[in-house]
């Protein structure tokens, strides 16, 4: 299948799910203006709108992403005008309205004004005072989050249709860009209201608001990528013109012929062929196939992330045994998995690193989300890459942009180029920014010409950055080649791998939207079919990932490359060109192995590519992307985790607070930027699993480039997964559990030890694993169930009442520290199981969790 | 910006020594200085202390349009040296201290930036990740044995108090308030012992089965072994030293508050063996705002002085009863001072070219006062000391050499940015 038949055929399948969402087209009708002039944003008169569409009811709080022509996320005008439309008839009567807005809104009846709220004031205070919490009693709506205003009237209606209008302003200077909980509800004086919309929308209670929030973003990102896609099909078919025309060029160069082999050793595909060709010469014996369970797990992690889930285990084992392991294979790399595993893997790479309060040390815009959805799109690799060089989009929504950005850095282009030639081209520049670097082959000139070319014109180099000869003093020894303040010239430093020259309009020009000529030769130059070394880094790069050493290492650092096996290189190479730069082709290639599914061998070979023969992967341990989405998805928790947002208020502007959104993956942490040490600046279920991670090697804070992480085993390790407020919260059996809904079925005991594995370490328990679980539990098993007992949907909530405009107050400290306190208790127990079964039953998952076969790939 | 990282290592290169990693000592005239301390407790006041009003008092200022101290001074134990009112019970002991009085550095317009380089002696690079000084501390050092960790911090987890460069064996252990306990090594509250050895027991048996599922590798033998340090660190020895019920009521109420009880806490940990102990004041409740002392947090900053006050002398007398004064450093610091004027809410605003700090014990010339501010505080004038100066004197207390390289991979990155100790606190 081509890339753009795969798109479309994905595409078909999103529709679908699409029509499942919007079963009936949603009546509420919604136009944003934006640059509306100022003084008349409550009268958006006479303009068009830029962006149409349908809400199923008067709650806002998510607005359509905008793209440019290639699909990156763009920055609406701020502020600006959201206005919506709805008609329906009322039975004669009085009815209350109320208008919920953070900024300033104006809700007609009938093109008449009921009711009106205030402009939001930017805020620089720190010190405004918390307002009291809702008052329980008089509550009988969802209270609104601070600072929103409530306007609230009643109407007498007569019986017949009616016209419903709001117009409001979303953010403006000195403003967060988003509409906070923008609503308008409806009900009888007095009583409980709806939202207002058809009959039977949801209730303006707690719940309810979050179930259709959460329902909301779920339609809104399916209409943002639909969108994207749908708007950009004509880059995605350039660049299919583009990789035809390389497929042509490709076809007219050599083949990698393939190595004899005797065919004593075990042969599943093309990339067995080079390996066995070694290990026959070297007389190793490759290690033997690993069991299929074994294989599901380790496959599962390395695509997606994530262990496989109970049903997947079953599913699989249901399968031929001959075609289960391709099926595996197949369906994994087209989950949703795969995004979110690449995006933690390039976040390191390539420093990803944004600063959610007035960002300063080294940090970045959040471009994870351009990386997200890149992945998502399944979009050429050398597409991503041109586009992460033309760093175009929104800086603070995610687009590559963000990539742009390197606060408190004297030369952040240089910065950048020292991260793309380390990321796409294995040359390590580091070293040579304040002198020629001392072991490799770089002058302090290429890295300062490679950034001038992302630059668009010369870079200064700045007196920081280079070293200064006291006088008197002995000759550095290093080599200075350049003075401060001396201006370098755009230049392409890498003539050794791609000679500037040879680059031309042949194999196929590169469809580019950059606003800077020279950043798009850098990216011409760094794609093109001819450097033979993009590729080779890119499979290279894909080939440790799943396999634990590289046939070049270091991956990132090229100068004294030694391929243990060039010849395989070469091929994984022309094979990943041809097939338009798609990391899946050559994740298949890989996985469909004997190699990649062979039992792991214990340790690596190290830096001795002669003695590199790939017996079979490296065994590893999880990453702390991996262990924390797994321990979740195991036990059947979603994510519980403050917004990543200090300025939940929305009267700073994006450029000093991002809004990071909820967490969802791992991926999606921030670091949580209190270098102030306020405890009212403080998250802590963010940090109890910010805790985990770092302790198991994520970085929070990525100031620089890293392909491989500190992953040392520590105690500290064992302890936070023993007794950390993460650990403790997953393995706890509340009612939201998987594993209190399985010791609530009728299963026999027997039956709940073999789920528990199955869910834990994706097997069966052998016979003495059962014995041990069996008798641990069956003291309490027949008379585990407490009847009459609800379960409770209650879960840990931040309180919304603090935000950076009074996190100075005393109040505000208090209120974390209390979160704080409450965290380390933990959530609720079940009920509706006695202590002395649940407790026997946790200490039972605590070991499973626990134990090196958890953590441990197989 | 970033330069004096970069540049720093490239001065001991200068000196042709640094990449065999041996001694490099910039001046070959003055010997090596070493101290005698062997563990540190630093004491940070996070927001920005204001000097004038607290360890460089000067004449009053009316909180408004005249500027100067907040507070009336009053005599010390070092003659001629004066205190702020509010440290009454240091002012006796400061014959135990060193007044530091002409820190500096150039960024007074951002907390976390001014805070990181406190805490690692630089700016930010983007090459590599420099590490924080408990974090050098701890490599340079370690626990003093293997029961307890080398690194403990009472305050947020942090990038500035990071191990960077160093890898995670030299991070921290942390609490954030005394009653939520260390976070990982405390049994969550519903777990008793009965439970607890139920849970090591059947932990003990998947672990033995697993390793003979895979026998003579060394992944599983190492993840296995680090399963028992792990727990050996949650075991009664260190966690022990978090029972603050094992000290008298009457010296616990002589610590004072939050503030002072995790103090006793950095006690027990430094007698405990641990090495560097980070001890955050962030007891923001006490006036809103902290030490950053905008506006109205001015009004109810003598709180926090005097809660400083009150855990700070106790912790000096404690240390000396306890014998432990002369091997421990105390360091008070913070990531700025604030100016003499006043804002227009009457509170001050940021000052970084002219700030304290304070040490005590450590084994160190103590009873005098470094350097010297203007008449009102704003501008040094007797003998500047810099960040890389200040981190210099703290490692050669405690026997570090600061001119030492440490190795970001092939890079050589000397523990301080080419500081100098302030000679006069060693010889």
């Amino acid at each position: 299948m081509t890339y753009l038949t795969r798109i479309h055929a994905s595409l078909a399948v999103l529709l679908g799910a699409a029509a499942l969402l919007s079963a009936a087209p949603f009546p509420i009708q919604v136009e944003l203006f934006e640059n509306v002039p100022k003084g008349t944003e409550l009268k958006p008169l006479g303009l068009q709108p830029t962006a149409s569409y349908q809400e199923p009811a008067f709650a806002f709080v998510r607005i359509p992403a905008r793209y440019s022509p290639n699909a990156l996320p763009l920055d609406r005008s701020t502020p600006y005008v959201l206005r919506a439309i709805y008609e329906r008839s009322f039975p004669a009567g009085e009815y209350q309205f109320r208008l919920r807005a953070r900024g300033a809104a104006v809700f007609s009846i009938d093109d008449a004004e009921v009711a009106r709220t205030k402009p939001q004031p930017p805020n620089t205070s720190g010190d405004d005072p918390v307002p009291p919490p809702p008052s329980t009693e008089k509550l009988i709506v969802r209270a609104a989050p601070y600072p929103h205003q409530d306007s609230v009237v009643r109407q007498k209606l007569t019986a017949g249709l009616h016209r419903f209008t709001l117009v409001a302003v979303v953010g403006g200077k000195g403003l967060m860009p988003t509409p906070g909980e923008l609503a308008v509800s409806y009900g009888m004086p007095g009583q409980l209201e709806n939202l207002l919309g058809p009959d039977g929308s949801p209730r303006l209670l707690d719940e309810e608001w979050d179930a259709y929030v959460a329902q909301a973003q779920k339609r809104h990102d399916l209409d943002d990528m639909q969108r994207r896609r749908a708007m950009s099909a004509d880059v995605v078919e350039a660049w299919n013109q583009r990789h035809q025309a390389v497929r042509q060029w490709l076809a007219g160069t050599p083949a990698v012929p393939l190595p004899p082999v005797n065919g004593s050793l075990p042969l599943y595909n093309e990339v067995d062929r080079f390996l066995n060709a070694k290990l026959e010469k070297a007389g190793v014996a490759p290690a033997p196939l690993t069991s299929d369970l074994d294989f599901l797990r380790r496959v599962s992690l390395d695509a997606t992330g994530l262990i496989p889930t109970a049903a997947e285990v079953r599913a699989y084992l249901a399968d031929a045994p001959a075609t289960r392991r391709g099926h595996a294979i197949d369906r994994l790399v087209n989950s949703p998995g795969w995004a979110d595993h690449w995006v933690s893997y390039w976040q390191d790479v390539l420093a990803e690193n944004p600063g959610i309060l007035k960002p300063d040390l080294n940090n970045t815009g959040p471009f994870r989300w351009w990386l997200y959805q890149s992945f998502t799109d399944g979009l050429p690799f050398d597409r991503m890459v041109t586009e992460l060089v033309e760093m175009e989009g929104s800086k603070t929504l995610g687009g590559p942009a963000g990539f742009a950005q390197a606060t408190l850095n004297d030369s952040p282009m240089a910065a950048k180029a020292d991260i793309l030639a380390q990321a796409f081209l294995g040359q390590k520049l580091g070293c040579a920014r304040c002198h020629d670097a001392p072991f490799h082959p770089f002058k302090q000139k290429d890295l300062f010409s490679m950034g001038a070319l992302l630059n668009g014109k010369p870079l200064t180099l700045p007196s920081t950055s280079t070293v200064p000869v006291r006088p008197g003093g002995r000759r550095p020894a290093v080599t200075i080649s350049l003075k401060a303040g001396e201006s370098i010239a755009p230049e392409w430093p890498f003539q050794n791998l791609i000679a500037h020259a040879n680059v031309g309009p042949q194999p196929a020009s590169l469809p580019s939207y950059s606003s800077i000529p020279t950043r798009d030769e850098l990216a011409a130059l760094i794609v093109d079919p001819q450097n033979d070394r993009f590729a080779q880094v890119a499979v290279n790069r894909i080939w440790k990932y799943y396999m634990g050493e590289g046939i070049v290492e270091p991956v990132d650092d090229w100068s004294r490359v030694q391929p243990s096996h060039p010849e395989l290189l070469q091929f994984l190479a022309r094979e990943f060109v041809a097939g338009g730069y798609d990391i899946k082709r050559v994740a298949r290639l890989i996985f469909n192995s004997h190699a990649y599914q062979r039992q792991s061998v214990a340790t690596s070979t190290g830096a001795d590519a002669a003695a590199r023969v790939f017996a079979g992967p490296v065994r590893r341990r999880m990453t702390a992307e991996e262990l924390v989405d797994s321990l979740h998805l195991s036990a059947g928790k979603r994510f519980l985790c403050e917004p990543m947002n200090l300025n939940p208020a929305g009267d700073r502007p994006a450029t000093q607070f991002l809004d990071m959104g909820t967490p969802e993956r791992t991926w999606q942490m921030t670091a949580l930027s209190n270098e102030r040490d306020r405890p009212a600046l403080a998250l802590p279920m963010a940090q109890s699993l910010i805790d985990m991670m770092t302790t198991f090697g994520w970085r929070q804070s990525r100031q620089n480039a890293t392909t491989i992480r500190d992953d040392a085993p520590s105690p500290m390790q064992t302890l936070i997964l023993a007794n950390g407020n993460l650990a403790t919260r997953l393995i706890r059996l509340s009612d939201e559990s998987a594993f209190t809904g399985l010791a609530l079925q009728n299963l026999p005991l027997s039956k709940l030890v073999e789920e528990s594995y199955l869910r834990v370490f994706s097997r069966l328990p052998d016979q003495q694993e059962q014995q041990v679980f069996e008798n641990l539990l069956a003291p309490a098993y027949a008379n585990r169930k407490v009847s009459g007992v609800q379960a409770s949907s209650a879960r840990m909530k931040s309180d919304n009442r603090v935000s950076w405009s009074n996190h100075l107050s005393s109040e505000a400290t208090l209120i974390r520290m209390e979160e704080e306190r409450n965290q380390r208790m933990g959530e609720a127990p079940t009920g509706r199981l006695t202590a002395e079964f649940r407790t026997r039953y946790e200490d039972a998952l605590w070991a499973m969790f626990n134990s090196p076969e958890f953590v441990l790939l197989p | 910006m970033n330069a004096i990282s970069r540049r720093d290592w490239m001065k001991t290169l200068t000196a042709g020594v640094a990449v065999s990693g041996v001694s490099n000592c910039l001046n070959a005239a003055e010997p090596v200085i070493k101290g005698k301390a062997d563990s540190c407790i630093f004491l940070w006041l996070g927001g920005g202390a204001a000097h004038v009003d607290t360890f460089d008092p000067k004449r009053r200022g009316d909180g408004a349009g005249k500027a100067g101290s907040y507070y009336d001074s009053i005599d010390t134990a070092i003659p001629k040296v004066q205190l702020c009112e509010h440290l009454k019970q240091t002012a006796p002991l400061l014959d135990n201290c060193v007044l530091i009085r002409s820190l500096n550095h150039d960024i007074s317009s951002e907390h976390a930036a001014a805070a990181n380089l406190v805490h690692t002696g630089r700016k930010p690079s983007g090459t590599i990740l420099y590490p924080s000084i408990g974090s050098i501390v701890s490599h340079e050092l370690g626990a003093k044995t293997d029961a307890v960790p080398a690194y403990v911090v009472m305050g947020y987890p942090n990038i500035m108090r990071d191990p960077g460069f160093l890898g995670a064996k030299h991070g921290y252990i942390y609490l954030t308030q005394i009653e939520t306990g260390p976070s990982g090594l405390v049994r969550p509250p519903d777990v008793d012992a009965t439970r607890e050895d139920r849970r090591e027991s059947l932990l003990g048996q998947l672990s033995e089965q697993y390793a003979k599922r895979h026998p003579r590798d060394a992944s599983v033998e190492a993840q296995i072994a680090v399963n028992q340090q792990g727990f050996k660190l949650a075991g009664p020895q260190f966690l022990n030293v978090f029972d603050l019920k094992r000290e008298s009521p009457s010296l616990r109420a002589s610590y004072g508050g939050e503030f002072g009880q995790r103090c006793l806490l950095a006690r027990r940990l430094v007698q405990s063996g641990v090495r560097f102990v980070e001890v955050s004041f962030n007891l923001n409740f006490l006036n809103g705002s902290g030490w950053d002392t905008h506006n109205a947090g001015q009004l109810k900053q003598h709180l926090l002085i005097q809660d400083l006050d009150k855990a700070l002398s106790t912790l000096i007398s404690d240390l000396k009863t306890n014998k432990l004064l002369d091997g421990t450093l105390v360091v008070v610091a913070t990531e700025f001072g604030r100016p003499p004027e006043f804002d227009s809410g009457g509170g001050r605003g940021h000052h970084a070219k002219a700030f304290s700090a304070l040490l005590a014990g450590g084994g160190l010339r103590t009873g005098q006062v470094v350097g010297a501010t203007d008449e009102l505080g704003n501008t040094i004038i007797d003998r500047p000391v810099s960040i890389p100066d200040f981190h210099a004197t703290i490692h050669t207390a405690l026997g570090i050499n600061p001119d030492k390289s440490l190795f970001a991979g092939q890079r050589p990155v000397p523990i301080t940015d080419h500081g100098t100790p302030v000679r006069e606190l060693f010889v």
